[in-house]
């Protein structure tokens, strides 16, 4: 029974491939040629691009608390003046352009992607969506009003470092005072110490729960040591800048340190 | 007269300011206005109010969904502007046809502004005076939303001042935004019931001081004798609570401390259902009526390939009907439902269907988001690092459960304490709740259970004096979290609501949990806001404290009717910390946003 089958199927098989080769005759050979060489020609520069993508990105992300000045910031990046002044963002800004103070340049330089993502506590998943494809991650800090909101900015903070994909990727991170025009406003320096501090105590809370508690997908620093920023596989730098006044030079160092022109 | 006039984008640039008005607000209430309401999903409100020191405006607002762009008008409360309305709609208008996305300023725009500012306040003049020739009454309709305030107003400064009564009537005091219908029958009628209920409140006041003196004397004739209140088991010969042996009791302890790792610490395993989007599409298809279902699927397939221009309120509103109803099975509140369904619906006027999209997706989508939006919480709800915190401050952190009788308060309390004590904090529970019987004997036995100290003083105390006393205690002995039972009190029970702000106020605690059961539908509008509305003003202080986090019972009893979640956060603004989710001690865990607004949209 079995090899009746096997030899009906042979047969039958044998039959199509002749009717396939009859067909194949038909076609002159330069069309068929030239079919083929299209194909594989999509293919290899689909392989192309896919691979390129991954490689270069210029996306800078501009993050922080609701009214640390990242809309500002972002203005003045673009357009090399704040406007009107700005509200509390609902919605994320995009735009990919030449930074302003480079326009004057002579020859051909590449534009950034940057994205100003909205600090309001709500709006937070935005960040997610861009951190994949980011180069480099600017988180701004009110450097007037640090104190009242150190917790929340080192909470926001720490959440940022522990993400898998700032881990895995290594992308660096800015920590950038804003506001430094006004008199009161604190230094980097004590900046960069309060933030170390209070994220130190914050790894000691947030090890002592579970994984399910928080999406905390990595853990910070050395276990033992008090935590410093030079201790993350990404890296951190801190710099001073004021939207108000357009004094963005270390923010657009930063920029053009990590997106290649 | 306006105050002032913004133009701004979504992503918070401004674009046009009017220079005529050149007042400088004071305060920022359009950073208020987009934190407590635009972001709250409250945008289907009439207006915000805003108060600052020296000032109370009102603001209007309108979007331009399709250019992403949001006109905003503020004026002050005690005018009475007829014509923002019209004149929103107008700017908005004009200002779409000049809009340009590459542009941010807009210096032409203060000549169109004006000419339709005349206009508009011309159009206003001449309604005023066709209303007040017609009937006199009507216009006082108009005004009633401004009139609503004010009169909330002067309430509660009255409430403030006298600590008297006088503020319990006012229903339709919503709070700060205000609802389109405005109840003008309160103002009417607003003196005869406020004397009725002066005459009540007077009357029920001397009957309970009656009730209370005989309860008292006659507990006194016959148990005073037997009561012991020290935590030693040994003399309990007398206690009716324990029948077991001291045996029984070592039992227990051993089993308590087995019971593993509470449900908080467990990761939730979300089955995907992502390939039952398509079935949800077209359950919501046939959710539509039969007649329209045979054009509706046409038309909505030859639309979703040709993309239409703009969205209609009248388009959204068979997609949004379908999708409350589906809500209201889910056991949200009716009121919840439709204001969300209108802030949606404001969000998505106007907006352009991209191809390939039809209207229910689109909506499902936004609705979607807006969910997501309104239960994440606003702010850290990481209960261990504001006890590790305080630890440093050397205070203990001060917990007060409160709630309507028969949530799980003292069971969850139970709950709480159990896994806080799993991560190493050292828990005491205060039994402030001297009313019901047997409830110091209940968390008496979680007490001795879970091996942790237990504060009480009895019955027929003043629970503000013993949950002081509890505190005073805990920083003695060096306890870092302090969990404090109250009695179940209906949320119109005026006295017992004093009692309560009493306590709160008496003792600062770092978190009030609001305790509500997930089996509730409607009442749990009622419930929360009118907690929230007495504590705010039964207060004596000026900055009272309000319900800062919600815990949720009985989770397990209900299937997939989770509306209740939605309702009370929506209404509170308060996060949900903990759900509780059966009656032992590891059933407690967090509440999953995404999981939630799956259950609810399918």
């Amino acid at each position: 029974m079995d090899a009746n089958k096997a030899e009906q199927l042979k047969a039958e098989l044998q039959q199509w491939f002749n009717q396939a080769e009859l067909l194949i005759r038909r076609i002159p050979p330069n069309q068929l040629y030239a079919a083929v060489g299209i194909v594989l020609l999509t293919v290899f520069l689909f392989v192309l691009v896919r691979v390129f993508k991954r490689t270069i990105s210029n996306t800078v992300v501009l993050t922080g608390l609701s009214g640390s000045g990242k809309t500002i910031l972002f203005y003045q990046l673009r357009d090399g003046s704040s406007h009107q002044g700005t509200v509390t963002s609902m919605e994320p800004n995009e735009s990919i352009f030449v930074l302003h103070s480079e326009t004057s340049k002579k020859g051909k330089i590449k534009p950034v992607h940057v994205v100003d993502v909205p600090g309001h506590s709500r709006l937070r998943s935005k960040l997610d969506e861009f951190l994949p494809q980011a180069a480099g991650v600017v988180f701004v800090v009110d450097a007037l009003e640090f104190l009242p909101n150190s917790r929340a900015a080192s909470e926001y903070l720490y959440d940022i470092l522990t993400k898998a994909s700032v881990v895995k990727k290594k992308i660096p991170l800015l920590i950038l005072c804003n506001k430094v025009d006004k008199v009161t406003a604190h230094t980097k320096e004590f900046i960069r110490k309060q933030l170390e501090k209070e994220i130190d105590k914050l790894r000691a809370s947030r090890t002592a729960l579970s994984a399910a508690d928080i999406t905390n997908e990595f853990t910070l620093g050395v276990p033992g040591e008090t935590f410093a920023f030079s201790q993350c596989r990404n890296k951190v730098t801190v710099a001073e800048a004021s939207g108000l006044t357009g004094d963005i030079s270390q923010l657009e160092q930063f920029i053009r340190e990590h997106v290649k022109p | 007269m306006l105050e002032q006039l913004l133009i701004f984008t979504r992503g918070g640039l401004i674009l046009w300011t009017c220079k005529e008005l050149g007042n400088a607000l004071r305060g920022s209430p359009i950073d208020t206005l987009i934190r407590s309401c635009l972001l709250e999903e409250r945008s289907g409100a009439a207006s915000f109010n805003y108060d600052a020191p020296g000032t109370a405006y009102t603001l209007k607002w309108t979007f331009h969904n399709e250019l992403g762009l949001v006109f905003v008008a503020v004026y002050q409360r005690i005018l009475h502007l007829l014509y923002v309305d019209d004149l929103l709609a107008m700017v908005k208008r004009e200002f779409s046809e000049i809009y340009d996305p590459k542009k941010t300023v807009y210096s032409d725009f203060d000549d169109i502004f004006r000419q339709l500012r005349k206009e508009a306040e011309a159009r206003a003049e001449e309604i005023k005076k066709a209303k007040q020739v017609d009937k006199p009454v009507s216009n006082n309709m108009g005004n009633d939303s401004g009139d609503g305030d004010d009169n909330v107003k002067v309430r509660k400064l009255e409430a403030h001042s006298k600590g008297s009564f006088v503020a319990n009537r006012n229903a339709p005091a919503k709070g700060i935004a205000n609802g389109k219908e405005n109840g003008s029958s309160n103002n009417g009628a607003f003196d005869v019931n406020k004397l009725q209920k002066l005459r009540a409140k007077g009357g029920k006041k001397t009957d309970t001081i009656v009730n209370k003196v005989p309860k008292v004397e006659t507990k006194k004739k016959i148990t005073k004798k037997n009561r012991v209140w020290d935590d030693s088991p040994k003399e309990s010969k007398l206690d009716f609570t324990d029948p077991v042996s001291e045996n029984g009791d070592e039992n227990i302890q051993i089993v308590a401390a087995d019971e593993g790792e509470s449900m908080m610490d467990k990761e939730e395993i979300i089955s995907s259902e992502s390939e039952s989007e398509e079935d949800e599409d077209e359950e919501a298809e046939k959710g539509t009526k039969v007649e329209t279902k045979k054009k509706g699927w046409f038309s909505s397939m030859f639309q979703s390939i040709a993309g239409k221009a703009n969205l209609e309120k009248a388009d959204l509103e068979p997609a949004l009907r379908a999708l409350k109803d589906r809500l209201m099975t889910k056991n949200v509140a009716e009121e919840i439902a439709e204001k969300l369904c209108e802030s949606v619906a404001a969000s998505l006027e106007g907006k352009k269907l991209g191809s390939f999209t039809r209207i229910s997706s689109t909506v499902q989508a936004a609705m979607e988001e807006a969910l997501v939006r309104i239960l994440t919480p606003r702010r850290s709800i990481d209960i261990l690092r504001d006890v590790h915190a305080s630890k440093e401050q050397r205070k203990p952190y001060v917990v007060v459960f409160v709630g309507v009788n028969g949530v799980g308060k003292s069971t969850n309390l139970a709950k709480v304490a159990y896994w806080l004590q799993q991560h190493d904090v050292n828990v005491m529970m205060a039994a402030c709740d001297t009313f019901r019987s047997g409830a110091v004997e209940q968390l008496r036995t979680h007490a001795r259970r879970l091996q942790i100290p237990i504060f009480e003083k009895g019955y027929e105390k003043d629970p503000a004096i013993v949950a002081k006393e509890a505190i005073q205690e805990a920083t003695r002995n060096g306890s870092d979290v302090v969990l404090v039972d109250t009695a179940g009190r209906m949320q119109d029970n005026e006295p017992l609501m004093r009692a309560l702000s009493k306590l709160i106020h008496v003792n600062s605690p770092d978190l009030v949990l609001f305790v509500g059961e997930a089996l509730v539908g409607n009442d749990a509008v009622d419930q929360l806001s009118k907690f929230n509305q007495k504590l705010g003003e039964l207060s004596p202080s000026a900055s009272p404290r309000l319900i800062d986090g919600i815990l949720l019972t009985k989770f397990d009893t209900i299937d997939d009717k989770v509306g209740a979640a939605l309702s009370m956060v929506y209404i509170s603004g308060a996060p949900v910390m903990f759900v509780g989710c059966g009656q032992s001690y590891t059933d407690l865990k967090k509440l999953n946003v995404k999981s939630i607004v799956k259950t609810l949209l399918k």
